[in-house]
């Protein structure tokens, strides 16, 4: 895939899935956003999944960034992969091989999740809903139990040529 | 040698910046949160400061606030993924000269400064 198609078929995919709840205008800046930052940072075709809507609680990957979002639209947002890709991720960011998960990778992960959300961000200020994000947190170790409570996941797989990357969207308008 | 101030709590950012700007000839200096950037900025006089928003201890806008206070001819260039016309305007607002929007962009990093600091 040379482009990501993420208006229309988002619409189409959110009413065949019957979900009223869940906003469109939350949901396509987090993939126009990982599309612009993933091809600036590791320069490699992006092919997005199926998409799908999850109410259960998010069962972490070996490597998690979350992100929580405050403001007009409120919930968080979650970038779930394996290790490898993460080191694979940060070997294309910096040209240079990855041979260990460290504190680097670690840092350079969650800044990878927090330019995806701030960017996404400006894309929602942009469509009438402000908010900010909170500085990211990352989860190391597959398996932990991470409840949205009653915010509903959207979940964007997209693929790269460094791995498979998980982004889980829970977001809804605030009160 | 021109001395730049980079302000970032993400170790890698620091390290990919760092690593651009000594290769191109500027002296860099580091701080982890706007605390510690005050504290370096004063004791290093640097010609330029690429400053982060979202920190733990000070935050970006608070940090330029403090720094322009002490030296209102510090020459401040927000570097944050954060683009929002409302952000922009604060930093703006604060003091800041410039804003420059993650994903990291060597070559406007590069340009922005050359233009303030040569």
């Amino acid at each position: 895939m040379s482009n990501m198609e993420y208006a229309n078929p988002f619409v189409l995919d959110l009413a065949k899935k019957g979900t009223g709840r869940m906003r469109v205008e939350f949901i396509n800046p987090f993939v126009k956003a990982a599309y612009d930052v993933l091809l600036a940072e590791v320069k490699s075709e992006i092919k997005k999944g199926e998409l799908s809507i999850q109410s259960s609680a998010f069962t972490a990957e070996e490597v998690t960034v979350m992100i929580g979002v405050v403001g007009q639209v409120q919930g968080v947002v979650l970038y779930g992969m394996s290790e490898r890709t993460a080191k694979n991720i940060v070997s294309a960011m910096t040209g240079q091989t990855v041979p260990i998960f460290d504190r680097i990778v670690e840092s350079a992960i969650a800044e990878l999740g927090n330019v995806i959300t701030g960017r996404a961000s400006v894309e929602l200020e942009k469509a009438g809903f402000s908010c900010r994000v909170t500085p990211p947190m990352v989860i190391v170790g597959r398996g932990a139990i991470i409840s949205t409570v009653s915010i509903q996941r959207l979940v964007i797989p997209v693929e790269v040529s460094s791995g498979a990357i998980e982004i889980n969207v829970a977001l809804r308008e605030s009160s | 040698m021109p001395k730049v101030l980079l302000v970032d709590d993400a170790d890698f950012m620091r390290m990919r910046s760092a690593k651009l700007l000594t290769e191109n000839g500027y002296e860099v200096a580091e701080a982890e949160n706007g605390q510690v950037a005050v504290s370096k900025y004063e004791a290093l006089k640097p010609d330029i400061v690429l400053m982060d928003i979202t920190m733990p201890v000070m935050d970006g806008i608070a940090a330029v606030k403090e720094i322009r206070q002490r030296d209102p001819g510090a020459k401040i260039v927000m570097c944050s993924a954060l683009g929002q016309q409302t952000m922009v305007l604060e930093a703006l607002k604060a003091g800041a000269k410039d804003f420059i929007v993650k994903p990291f962009q060597p070559d406007k990093i590069l340009a922005t400064v050359k233009k303030f600091a040569g």
